[in-house]
């Protein structure tokens, strides 16, 4: 495992979109960097507290939770460069990837989960989508059922979405037991 | 009304029975999937569909730079026009996602995907009561 890895075509998720580029591991833990330069991310294997795959449409996508809350999405892991992945994350950090599934039925009821900065949606026990809560400008709430969240306006140029999320609300019904009087709030 | 029928059948449509059945991941705009009565909206990075038969209303207004903003707002229980019914009983307990909106620079583009929501939504919505109408 002393040898580094080099996985091709590897987008970076998030915000803003996706980012192309290539994701490299060695001893000292991964390296993420854009192709043709720019943005480059290196997470020390110490630093890392979880890591999860999930198949997306046509591709896999790796998670990784670092220790200051921080979570980055890698995208476009063919099938056979999961397993060694996998095997590098647990013999370099002990740790053991867990698997999420994506959630395609298109229903707009399900679950939120928080956990760190991030805001998870679920449908089924499967995951539809999740947000940073690092990326919220304020939340409100409304009326007595409802929490809505506004996003920063990202004007960065790494931003290569066509159409960007401005805000979010979730309805609350009084029969969800999970933020009863809560003032907290998703 | 339309809205009760189309709460009702909603949990019976499904957009997606597995993930390899979505479209090619093109731009990350907002894209209509007419086949699957999908809408699509590019969230993080990546593109989650919702069922149109989920959506209540959609919208959009431009600004004086040229901005365009859309707003999807989803079917919840216990709203006006939307009572409670079989599905929000079934599903009790669960949060509802309830609008979305999303800027655009692309004015043309926006007010497309207004357009074919709202025929692909009442399309949905005529089937479907009449479908609960020959099951009575």
């Amino acid at each position: 495992m002393a040898d580094g890895q080099l996985y091709n075509n590897i987008s970076l998720g998030g915000r803003g979109g996706t980012n192309p580029g290539q994701l490299k591991t060695d001893q000292r833990g991964i390296q993420w960097k854009k192709q043709g330069g720019g943005k480059a991310i290196e997470v020390d294997k110490a630093d890392i507290v979880g890591v999860t795959w999930m198949k997306v449409p046509r591709s896999n996508q790796l998670g990784i939770r670092v220790k200051d809350g921080l979570y980055y999405k890698f995208i476009g892991f063919r099938d056979q460069d999961i397993s060694s992945l996998t095997k590098f994350f647990q013999s370099n950090c002990g740790i053991a990837p867990e698997e999420k599934q994506l959630s395609v039925s298109g229903r707009n009821w399900g679950e939120v989960d928080l956990n760190g900065n991030m805001l998870t949606f679920l449908v089924g026990s499967k995951q539809a989508f999740e947000v940073s809560l690092a990326d919220v400008a304020q939340t409100q709430l409304q009326g007595k059922n409802d929490v809505m969240l506004e996003f920063h306006v990202d004007d960065t140029t790494g931003a290569n979405e066509k159409d960007s999320l401005m805000e979010i609300s979730f309805h609350i019904p009084n029969t969800n037991t999970q933020f009863v009087g809560d003032e907290s709030r998703p | 009304g339309d809205n009760r029928s189309s709460m009702r059948t909603a949990a019976d449509l499904v957009a997606y029975k597995s993930v390899n059945d979505l479209p090619p991941q093109r731009d990350l705009m907002i894209h209509i999937d007419q086949k699957n009565e999908t809408v699509l909206l590019p969230i993080y990075g990546s593109m989650v569909p919702f069922h149109v038969a989920t959506i209540r209303t959609v919208s959009s207004q431009q600004d004086t730079n040229r901005t365009c903003y859309i707003r999807i707002i989803f079917n919840v229980p216990g709203t006006p026009f939307s009572p409670h019914d079989a599905n929000s009983l079934k599903f009790q307990g669960s949060i509802y996602l309830k609008e979305v909106s999303f800027r655009s620079k692309d004015p043309r583009h926006i007010s497309e995907v207004v357009q074919l929501i709202k025929t692909l939504r009442r399309q949905v919505v005529a089937r479907e009561s009449e479908r609960a109408e020959r099951a009575t």
